[in-house]
């Protein structure tokens, strides 16, 4: 059995230590934000934040997250709700300002990879509110272990959406 | 696959206007019918005969006014992230009802049990008409009829305004009209259900005029977006049945190897797992899914298959193509552009060209892997639960594969990664082989492929080579143009399990197969320039490479991919064009102007001349070299027609001679759709593509030796990562006088090929006629 603490809460899961941490999100937590791409940590669908860094789910075993503060797609909204002291009521109805943004700039085409889009952009702007679209480009490219591909060529619309979300957080929600 | 291309002429067949329909019209209501019953007998109302089926004549499949004065809409159409179903769509239908955008509060898409119409994800705007639009007209029609009767008001007095309908000082809404009672209409309809095109409505109900659209041409969300991003859509990837087990399939070693023995499962260390086996289809289930994921491996590596070596490998595969396939098999497709005599204008040109352009396999590579979950129910009723392009059509295919009748099979539709194409023939993938595992285990099995499978087992656009002939006159026009294309079968939709398995599917495409199942080869590529004198367009076609050799029938299996045929002709065309304008002395997009008659082809030429801030001169540029370490910068254009939509593109590269490395800096791309319906999806779509077209270029070329398919990851198939991408401009041209609309998310992603190839040429002097410009191919070009 392993303890882990997924979206601030701490649960209890009976896989085995090997288990890919993806399929206990999704199989034994119902967390399906994070999505199976490769299973080889090349594409980024699967994407988390484990202690705000960006980690691939599915070559992440469970047992080697134990202790560690997980974030999935499904936590983003809380995450900024704690970090701006919105009240429960407020929090309730409030999405992560990058949920926002990739709302407001119709960033998905079928969506697919922007689990790790979202996620990515989010580890991105709580160590730079303002990055430049080089540094925009940087992060999804080359600052993970591999650059989060979308097939649908949707990058032009996660840059916007980026900058966006950063006008946002500015503001303060 | 024959053909799927419409001629520029034909693009939007007559519509009867308002008063031609009230002559007509009453044909189409119940009660008043002149050709009802009759008219249905044929193959229209045929799926109303299914279980599990809507009946496609009642209005209620279609549109669902609710006494509340909300709006229910269906479609078999699945959105793919076109998004066409819940933004296009609903504004269509709210303009030719007279509804509001908001009105219309559900789109119900895809299911095989709640939708009326089959056909594919692609076309969703229908050549400016698709299905849900005729529905609502017809719709329309019978609730003018409806109020007229309760109001006392004759029909041509009243008028609509966001759902309620006024005339003779009286109003009433359409929930007030519709309480309690069916509309007297039926709704005509003709076609295969599980066909590739599904049912198409007939007739020509009168549609609301250009001029009073309130709601098309306005830039509405993606309700599906919301979902998605708040991560509160159900993707297909996230159903779970009670008592699901988990599959992986362990797919033969090579396309041509049958199975010798299949290994056992360790059981000290998988004690739940099971071995399928089912002819040539091995499958490994167990109650979660890291260990069926585990065993499978296990398996795999205890698992004896034949050896073959039957296709030519990528060294030799252009040399196979032009010296053993069998292009005697299938007729040869002349275009219906051709014109003139092409061969004493050839003989007597002033400058002539004799090229041929050559294009790779390439994957549709969704960004996840095929899946599905299917539960063969004791009852022989099978459910299944997928991301398909066409569910009608897996629904008969599966149906087949069991030797069952469509009563039995229900496919519910569910969101999953855009698959371009891959399975508008109604299979990805994983769906036959969840089937055959949950018939096997009496429980509903949830197969995923891993991204080998994907890479290695599915479906890949079909290569091609062209050859060109074309004569420059002394007046520096183009006297004659010539082009014969050949491309492999590019539509195979047997399932791969069923295939596999030794169970029935459609037959494998050859020289008799009907419309997509054919091996001829269809002129896709509309020809836009109408001043050529003479002018030559065939199409050749064969087996696909390794479909006979393999003793499984198997060998590199092809699948339309966006922008399908179409891509494999307009590179070659496009860029034959550029070298065309070059041969004159020309400036690439003055000579496509000089050639074009269309104004539509025009527009879109001078609009992305603009844009893309072009200097007009010949190509190539004065200091063009192919050599040295530093950049050297240039720019090249292409023309295309596709589904009513005219399209053009600049790009502006750098290249590297030294290392052969391309990058696109600029990129420019004018489209005319005719009426824009949403601006931003549109260019929401624009932009995709022509990021895939980039990769499509530069990067993407399907490797495989004598065996099989050798590209099994991101890795060894690389696509544009955002560091590829160039400063993008779209350029939406709305041009109500069409009077209609045309599509939007296909076409983008075959422009950049030969724009890039035209600025390499503008760049250094030297023509690649051949995809993708891999650094290591650009760079012996240039040395050579």
């Amino acid at each position: 059995m392993v303890t882990i603490t997924v979206n601030g809460v701490r649960r209890e899961v009976q896989a085995p230590d090997d288990t890919p941490l993806l399929y206990v999100l999704r199989n034994d937590l119902q967390l399906i934000g994070p999505q199976f791409g490769c299973g080889l940590a090349q594409c980024g669908a699967c994407a988390v934040l484990v202690d705000g860094k960006e980690a691939r789910s599915c070559v992440t075993p469970v047992a080697g997250v134990a202790g560690q503060e997980i974030t999935t797609l499904e936590g983003l909204p809380a995450r900024w709700a704690k970090q701006k002291g919105l009240s429960a009521e407020e929090a309730k109805n409030t999405l992560h300002p990058v949920q926002q943004a990739w709302i407001e700039e119709q960033t998905p085409q079928c969506g697919f990879c922007q689990n790790g889009m979202m996620i990515k952009a989010t580890e991105l702007l709580e160590s730079n509110p303002h990055p430049t679209l080089a540094q925009i480009k940087e992060a999804f490219t080359t600052s993970g272990v591999s650059p989060n591909l979308c097939r649908c060529g949707t990058y032009v619309a996660i840059m916007e959406a980026v900058q966006h979300a950063a006008t946002i957080m500015a503001k303060g929600r | 696959m024959a053909t799927m291309s419409e001629k520029p002429q034909n693009v939007f067949g007559p519509t009867l206007s308002r008063r031609q329909f009230v002559k007509a019209g009453g044909a189409l209501v119940v009660g008043f019918s002149l050709v009802g019953p009759e008219f249905l007998k044929g193959d229209a109302g045929k799926a109303a005969t299914f279980k599990n089926s809507l009946d496609p004549t009642l209005p209620s499949s279609w549109i669902e006014i609710h006494p509340d004065n909300t709006v229910l809409i269906r479609t078999g159409k699945s959105d793919f992230g076109q998004g066409s179903t819940f933004t296009a769509y609903r504004q269509i239908v709210a303009d030719e009802l007279s509804v509001t955008f908001e009105a219309i509060t559900t789109v119900v898409a895809g299911s095989t049990d709640q939708t009326p119409d089959g056909s594919g994800a692609f076309d969703f705007l229908g050549r400016g008409t698709p299905n849900i639009r005729k529905a609502a007209a017809y719709t329309y029609q019978a609730l003018l009829d409806l109020a007229s009767e309760k109001l006392g008001v004759p029909k041509d007095k009243l008028s609509v305004k966001e759902g309620v309908v006024s005339g003779g000082g009286k109003s009433i809404s359409y929930g007030d009209l519709v309480k309690g009672q069916q509309l007297k209409l039926t709704i005509p309809v003709r076609g295969d259900l599980t066909g590739i095109m599904g049912l198409t409505i007939e007739g020509n109900p009168p549609m609301k005029p250009v001029g009073e659209y309130k709601v098309i041409g306005k830039s509405f969300k993606s309700s599906v977006i919301s979902s998605k991003v708040a991560a509160k859509e159900t993707w297909a990837t996230d159903v779970r049945l009670p008592g699901m087990l988990h599959a992986r399939v362990v797919h033969p070693k090579t396309l041509g190897s049958t199975l010798v023995s299949a290994g056992q499962v360790d059981k000290s260390k998988f004690p739940n797992s099971q071995v399928i086996v089912k002819g040539n289809l091995v499958g490994v289930v167990a109650p979660t899914e890291w260990e069926a994921i585990q065993a499978a491996e296990q398996v795999a590596s205890g698992t004896k298959w034949t050896e073959w070596k039957g296709l030519p490998g990528n060294a030799k595969l252009y040399q196979h193509l032009r010296e053993e396939a069998d292009w005697t098999s299938t007729p040869v497709v002349k275009s219906d552009a051709a014109k003139g005599d092409v061969g004493p204008a050839l003989e007597s040109g002033h400058r002539k060209l004799s090229a041929t352009y050559q294009l790779s396999y390439m994957k549709h590579a969704p960004i996840g892997p095929t899946m599905a979950v299917a539960d063969v129910k004791a009852d022989g009723t099978v459910h299944i639960y997928a991301h398909n392009q066409n569910p009608q059509a897996l629904r008969g295919e599966i149906a087949m594969m069991l030797g069952t009748t469509l009563d039995h099979v229900i496919v519910h539709a569910y969101p999953g990664p855009g698959h371009y194409g891959r399975s508008n023939g109604g299979n990805a993938g994983a769906e036959d082989e969840a089937v055959i595992l949950s018939q096997a285990v009496g429980k509903p099995v949830r197969v995923q492929w891993m991204r080998a499978d994907d890479m290695q087992w599915s479906t890949q656009s079909s290569v091609s080579f062209s050859d060109v002939q074309l004569a420059i006159d002394k007046q520096g026009k183009m006297a004659a143009y010539q082009i014969d294309h050949y491309m492999p079968a590019m539509q195979d939709d047997r399932p791969i399990g069923a295939v596999l398995a030794g169970l029935p599917t459609m037959q494998a495409p050859n020289p008799k197969g009907a419309f997509v199942s054919s091996t001829a080869n269809g002129i896709e590529d509309p020809w836009v320039y109408a001043g050529v004198s003479n002018v030559m367009e065939r199409g050749h076609g064969t087996f696909q490479v390794g479909q006979k050799a393999s003793p499984l029938a198997v060998g590199l299996r092809d699948h339309s991919m966006r922008t399908p045929g179409q891509f494999q002709q307009n590179y070659p065309r496009e860029l034959a064009i550029n070298e065309a304008a070059a041969l004159a002395g020309a400036d690439a997009i003055q000579f496509r102007i000089d050639h074009a008659t269309d104004e539509r082809a025009i527009g879109v030429l001078k609009a992305v001349r603009e844009s893309s801030g072009w200097d007009t001169r010949p190509s190539p540029r004065p200091d063009a070299v192919s050599t040295g370490s530093t950049a050297v910068r240039g720019r090249g254009v292409s023309l295309m027609l596709r589904s009513g939509t005219y399209w053009a593109c600049v790009c502006q590269i750098a290249v590297t001679p030294s290392t052969g490395a391309i990058v696109v800096e600029k990129y420019a791309i004018a489209v005319d759709p005719g009426i824009v319906v949403n601006p931003m999806q549109l260019k929401r779509n624009v932009e995709g593509g022509a990021v895939m077209g980039i990769g499509h270029a530069l990067f993407e070329e399907m490797m495989f030796d004598e065996s099989g398919i050798t590209t099994d990851d991101w890795l060894a198939y690389p696509i544009p990562t955002m560091a590829d991408i160039p400063e993008i401009k779209v350029v939406l041209l709305h041009n109500p006088k069409v009077g209609s609309y045309g599509g939007g998310s296909e076409a983008a992603n075959a422009l950049a090929a030969p724009a890039i190839a035209a600025a390499l040429h503008d760049a250094t002097g030297k023509i690649m006629r051949r995809l993708p410009m891999k650094p290591a191919y650009v760079q012996a070009l240039l040395k050579a």
